[in-house]
């Protein structure tokens, strides 16, 4: 038992624990006809509830777990597996239909009409009983958290933001504030607005559909499961005191010292490689960094027009593709920024202290 | 027979009365005709349209998790009125009050119900968008109502964040100064964003602590008495009202656009 | 039929046409002259609509703040003693007053990467941020963790009557070379 504590301590580290989750994001979907058949799902929730209930029996395990405020983290986990088990499922069933040559599920449904009242006020009747009976049980049995009262001399240790915001949190080691805090959240908004006119499928609308609608649904839920829910996961359970990073069963040592020697760019390749000083013009300075964000952002669409996205480009048109290239991109670069950081330490590709301007 | 004996029940007699009628203008609804009616006639009922397909109506399908997030801010609206009876938006009281609502006055969960609900909003707000993308439903004609989703999600989120200051102890503090001093770094608006040292005359910068979006926000250069005013007021008034305009057209939309999506 | 072909006996008819309607009175509004008032029309209320705006924008920003004075006396320089950090000023004007061996400055006690107020870790002669773990050494030189810039100074001289004088107003940012600033450094 001690010894599997231990080794999920050591592999718990951002490093390995996104690595794992992206490549069993993958898998899952690969093999997505496999993972949703009911035993393996069912399995599958077995084997993370043995694995919940038998952390539970660690205290440093169970008092993470158990603040008031991490409750709602810990529902909704097991909401999110279950609902995206439940799409992927039906989204399979329908595939499978599909290829027989039948209609789907919902399509042999959707010719009978039903009175809304008592069909569907019911439902909804019962929805509200059993979410206030919920709420009431869950009011009675957790209290609501108060700490000391507000004092601005004395940042708690960790200080969160609020646990929906703990994803962009997490960014904020990797990236500078205007990036993670103003520029990431402005481009999921607008890149979920921009999602139905990127969009010009125009299969699977109106029922749960995989094979039709493959990479936005990827794209989508990998945003949406990686790069939203499971680093929320990771901030609300495994950032402790310094915002340092704690394996599940590790305890929250406030003087737990961690090397945090990042740098940039501009000074990895002046100085290390080249054995020359920094230039003093930051445009000179910059250089490298600014050429590969160009290549990156600038080059790179009009490349994969050419190659990889060219019929994809001829559909969409230019407005359209550009949208489209840009989000990608942006996507992309998240996890693609950690893993520099994590694999050379590389803390800004462009670092403009002067002007606030560090990416 | 000097009377008729009445066979019908009082329920069955107050049923047929002036005042009855008045507010019912139909019978029970077990009848097509009545299942209409009831619809039709109500003004909370005549969100749903009179009949719908079926496959839209499963729940195995809609998930009623929008339902859920509707009701959840109803419920959000009604507790948070109460609490408002008791809690007083400044830096002296703000705190005590927070203790008194748990500690003298009875039921004393309605904030328990406040903060969980409120939490509970957002994870169902999650879960319907989810639910929504996965059936592709924001594919022509929902795209504009999508669009209304997407910022009905981001108040979701702007009110929870604004009501995590209001019990003004270090948690509240400390989670609104990490989250608002982002937009320090706002390009251009916040003192410290990118270009902002560019907007000068003369040696005077035009964007500092004093006038940045982040000062806008908080009423002062750090989260205090002032912050915790304007987040009451954005977070009792402002959004809730935004929030509930563009439910209204949310749910008119979806009727609007056909329904709940289902097969062409 | 060619009399019909014929053009009519008066030359072109003049410039602006009598206005094919049943009023008698030529109308003395041309359709240019209303047009060019309709745009003005929509400046005027375009801009009155800008300004209700600004001013709304404005409203937001009081004329008069209750936050602590900008300026404050710290005691004489004496009272500082070489490779200290002073934290006594911390809590009501949020500086802290080192003194190293080039002379005394004023440290702000936010950390440049989001606000949160470090702490000063004699042990390790240190300030640790603890919200996102960044470290700085008693300069106020950033070395560890994502705060991307060293801690900013402050406006320091000795006022008339001997004592350290700090105006917050006035900040120095390392990056941009303002610590050789004399203002920024008190040489004692």
């Amino acid at each position: 038992m001690d010894a599997f504590k231990q080794f999920v301590n050591n592999i718990s580290s951002p490093q390995v624990l996104v690595t794992l989750a992206i490549i069993f994001f993958f898998v899952y979907l690969k093999f997505v006809r496999f993972f949703t058949r009911t035993p393996v799902f069912l399995a599958m929730l077995g084997l993370f509830l043995a694995f919940c209930g038998v952390s539970l029996t660690d205290e440093h395990f169970r008092s993470v777990v158990t603040m008031p405020d991490n409750v709602p983290i810990v529902g909704m986990i097991f909401l999110i597996i279950f609902f995206t088990w439940l799409s992927l499922r039906k989204a399979v069933d329908n595939d499978i239909r599909m290829e027989r040559g039948e209609p789907t599920f919902e399509a042999s449904e959707s010719k009978d009409k039903l009175y809304t009242w008592p069909h569907l006020v019911y439902i909804e009747l019962l929805c509200m009983i059993i979410a206030t009976i919920v709420l009431v049980v869950w009011a009675i049995y957790l209290k609501a958290p108060l700490e000391a009262p507000a004092n601005p001399t004395v940042s708690p240790n960790p200080s969160k933001a609020p646990w929906y915001f703990l994803g962009l949190q997490e960014m904020l080691v990797y990236f500078d504030p205007w990036i993670a805090g103003v520029l990431l959240p402005s481009m999921i908004i607008i890149g979920l607005m921009a999602i139905p006119y990127i969009d010009r499928n125009p299969k699977g609308s109106g029922y749960f559909s995989f094979k039709e609608r493959k990479w936005i649904i990827t794209g989508f839920l990998f945003g949406f499961l990686i790069l939203w829910i499971f680093l929320i996961i990771l901030g609300t359970f495994l950032r402790g005191p310094n915002w340092n990073f704690f394996g599940p069963y590790e305890f929250w040592d406030v003087h737990k010292v961690v090397p945090l020697v990042n740098v940039n760019l501009s000074e990895l390749i002046w100085v290390k490689w080249l054995g020359a000083g920094l230039p003093k013009f930051f445009l000179q300075r910059e250089i490298f960094g600014l050429v590969m964000l160009a290549l990156y952002f600038g080059v790179m669409p009009l490349v994969l027009a050419k190659t990889v996205f060219r019929k994809l480009y001829m559909e969409m048109g230019m407005i359209r593709y550009s949208l489209f290239i840009i989000f990608l991109l942006v996507l992309i670069a998240l996890p693609v920024k950690m893993y520099l950081r994590w694999m050379f330490n590389l803390k800004y590709i462009v670092a403009v202290p002067e002007y606030f301007f560090n990416i | 027979m000097a009377y008729q004996v009445d066979k019908k029940s009082w329920w069955e007699e107050f049923k047929q009365s002036q005042f009855w009628k008045s507010i019912f203008r139909h019978g029970a609804p077990t009848d097509k005709r009545n299942q209409s009616l009831v619809i039709l006639s109500n003004v909370f009922l005549h969100l749903h349209p009179v009949t719908a397909r079926k496959s839209g109506i499963r729940i195995s399908y809609t998930w009623c998790m929008g339902g859920l997030a509707f009701f959840i801010f109803l419920v959000e609206v009604i507790t948070g009125v109460l609490l408002m009876f008791y809690y007083r938006p400044t830096a002296e009281y703000a705190f005590n009050d927070i203790m008194a609502l748990r500690d003298h006055v009875p039921l004393g969960i309605m904030r328990e119900i406040h903060r969980w609900g409120a939490h509970a909003m957002v994870i169902t707000v999650w879960i319907h968008m989810f639910r929504v993308f996965m059936t592709g439903s924001y594919k022509p004609p929902r795209e504009f109502n999508w669009n209304v989703g997407v910022v009905l999600l981001v108040l979701t989120l702007l009110l929870s964040f604004t009501g995590y200051l209001l019990p003004w102890d270090q948690l509240a503090m400390w989670a609104i100064t990490v989250g608002s001093n982002m937009a320090r770094a706002t390009p251009f608006l916040g003192h410290e964003g990118p270009g902002a040292s560019l907007l000068k005359v003369g040696e005077v910068s035009l964007v500092h602590s004093g006038d940045d979006v982040r000062f806008a926000l908080l009423g002062g250069r750090f989260v205090g008495a002032p912050a915790l005013l304007r987040f009451y007021v954005l977070h009792c008034v402002f959004i809730p009202l935004a929030a509930a305009v563009l439910m209204a057209i949310h749910f008119w939309r979806i009727r609007k656009d056909g329904g709940i999506s289902s097969p062409v | 039929m060619s009399e019909e072909q014929k053009p009519p006996t008066t030359p072109t008819p003049p410039p602006p046409a009598p206005a094919p309607t049943s009023l008698p009175v030529q109308p003395t509004m041309t359709r240019r002259k209303f047009l060019s008032w309709f745009a003005l029309g929509w400046i005027a209320f375009s801009a009155a609509m800008a300004g209700f705006l600004t001013s709304i924008v404005r409203f937001l920003f009081p004329n008069v703040l209750f936050e602590p004075p900008m300026t404050f006396k710290a005691g004489l320089p004496s009272e500082y003693q070489v490779g200290k950090v002073d934290e006594r000023f911390k809590i009501k004007y949020g500086v802290w007053i080192v003194r190293s061996a080039d002379g005394i400055f004023a440290l702000s006690t936010v950390c440049t990467h989001l606000g949160c107020t470090p702490n000063w870790l004699d042990a390790e002669k240190k300030f640790k941020c603890p919200c996102h773990g960044s470290g700085f050494r008693m300069s106020g030189i950033n070395f560890e963790g994502p705060a991307p810039r060293p801690l900013e100074r402050f406006k320091i001289e000795l006022a008339d009557d001997g004592q350290v004088l700090i105006d917050k107003s006035k900040s120095f940012h390392q990056e941009k070379g303002e610590w050789s600033d004399p203002l920024s450094i008190l040489k004692v």
